[in-house]
């Protein structure tokens, strides 16, 4: 959401000052007498000509309506912080995506375990690792272990506990 | 621009559209007290006092514009500028005797740049200062190898930092430092 941002407002930005320049070149040159940048006439025409209840203005107010509401939502909705706080109190930082990539890692490399999705969410305050996996049943605990011992290695907050959800593989018929 | 800062334009721009599309959608269903449904978007009595109060009006456009414009070059500078309030001048500190001592902002953080990278663990490093210069915010960026010891990392940059406040005689008032650590290699 971070960089959807700042994209669209570089976009925003951009348009702003195109169609900006361009109202302003063309009211002056409208106030000059001079043959006008854009042919307008054709704009005023179809504006003059659209009724309130036509179903092609309710489409539009509709649009902006649930572009608004979507946008409002995306903005006001609860996001996934971009750090973890390691210690407060000296003010260290880990990188969450980076954290998570090295928990997968370590959840992987566990024997028994095919594929892992390691993720960090915030509970009751704290951070919580949540492991995916696909593999032997039997490795939860060893998948635990691995993800205690790279929190420590990355002198991460040990969590209370490591929600590990382990789906057995599948036998191909 | 801060996220922050993103986040407050943004829901301003939805309220905006919200409040924009529910009036044109209330005028279109014939809800909206004074706005006839059956009546055009834009009347001829409209377009006939625009022309009538020519050139004041064409002119205001030119100014509205002039300002739409302005406001999206802002906003393109500071979008392309980075995050504000980096200090990019100079540390001053008054002496007990007459005199100043300056030290350039740009050559402190070049060379707490190069105590942090001095560590084989630290492949890169940022270093951005804020706020006031006698007791600046410090916010440092590394980027840390796959094999690099974090606690080691850790104890190493607090240290560059307190050899920085001590050299520049300057304590930060504020430490953030994030860690971006890369993939292992299982």
């Amino acid at each position: 959401m971070r960089t959807a941002n700042r994209v669209a407002s570089v976009l925003l930005a951009g348009a702003l000052l195109i169609g900006g320049v361009a109202v302003a070149v063309q009211a002056v040159l409208l106030s000059l007498n001079r043959p006008p940048l854009l042919d307008t006439a054709s704009w005023l025409d179809t504006l003059s000509g659209t009724r309130w209840r036509e179903p092609t203005v309710r489409a539009v107010a509709g649009g902006t309506l649930l572009l608004g509401l979507a946008i409002l939502v995306a903005q006001v909705r609860r996001w996934t912080p971009v750090r973890v706080s390691a210690d407060e109190r000296d003010g260290w930082y880990l990188h969450r995506r980076c954290v998570e990539r090295r928990l997968t890692d370590a959840a992987s490399a566990v024997p028994g375990v095919r594929r892992a999705r390691a993720r960090l969410r915030r509970h009751d305050g704290q951070w919580r690792p949540r492991v995916r996996a696909t593999g032997d049943p039997a490795a939860r605990a060893e998948i635990e272990f691995a993800v205690h011992q790279e929190l420590h290695r990355l002198t991460a907050p040990r969590p209370a506990r490591v929600d590990v959800r382990l789906l057995p593989r599948r036998r191909t018929a | 621009m801060t996220n922050a800062g993103h986040r407050l334009l943004w829901t301003i721009i939805a309220l905006l559209l919200v409040a924009g599309g529910a009036v044109a959608l209330a005028a279109s269903l014939g809800t909206l007290p004074g706005v006839d449904s059956a009546a055009v978007l834009l009347s001829a009595d409209l377009v006939d006092r625009w022309r009538m109060a020519a050139p004041w009006s064409t002119l205001s456009a030119a100014a509205v514009g002039a300002l739409v414009a302005l406001t999206g070059q802002r906003l393109l500078a500071r979008e392309l500028r980075g995050p504000g309030g980096t200090l990019r001048g100079t540390l001053s500190h008054p002496g007990r005797r007459p005199g100043r001592t300056r030290l350039a902002a740009d050559v402190l953080t070049d060379a707490l740049v190069r105590d942090l990278t001095g560590n084989p663990g630290v492949r890169r490093a940022r270093v951005v200062l804020t706020g006031a210069p006698p007791h600046p915010d410090v916010w440092i960026r590394v980027d840390l190898t796959a094999d690099a010891p974090a606690a080691g990392v850790r104890e190493h940059v607090h240290a560059a930092v307190r050899r920085f406040a001590a050299t520049a005689h300057c304590q930060p008032a504020h430490l953030d430092v994030t860690a971006r650590i890369e993939p292992g290699h299982p």
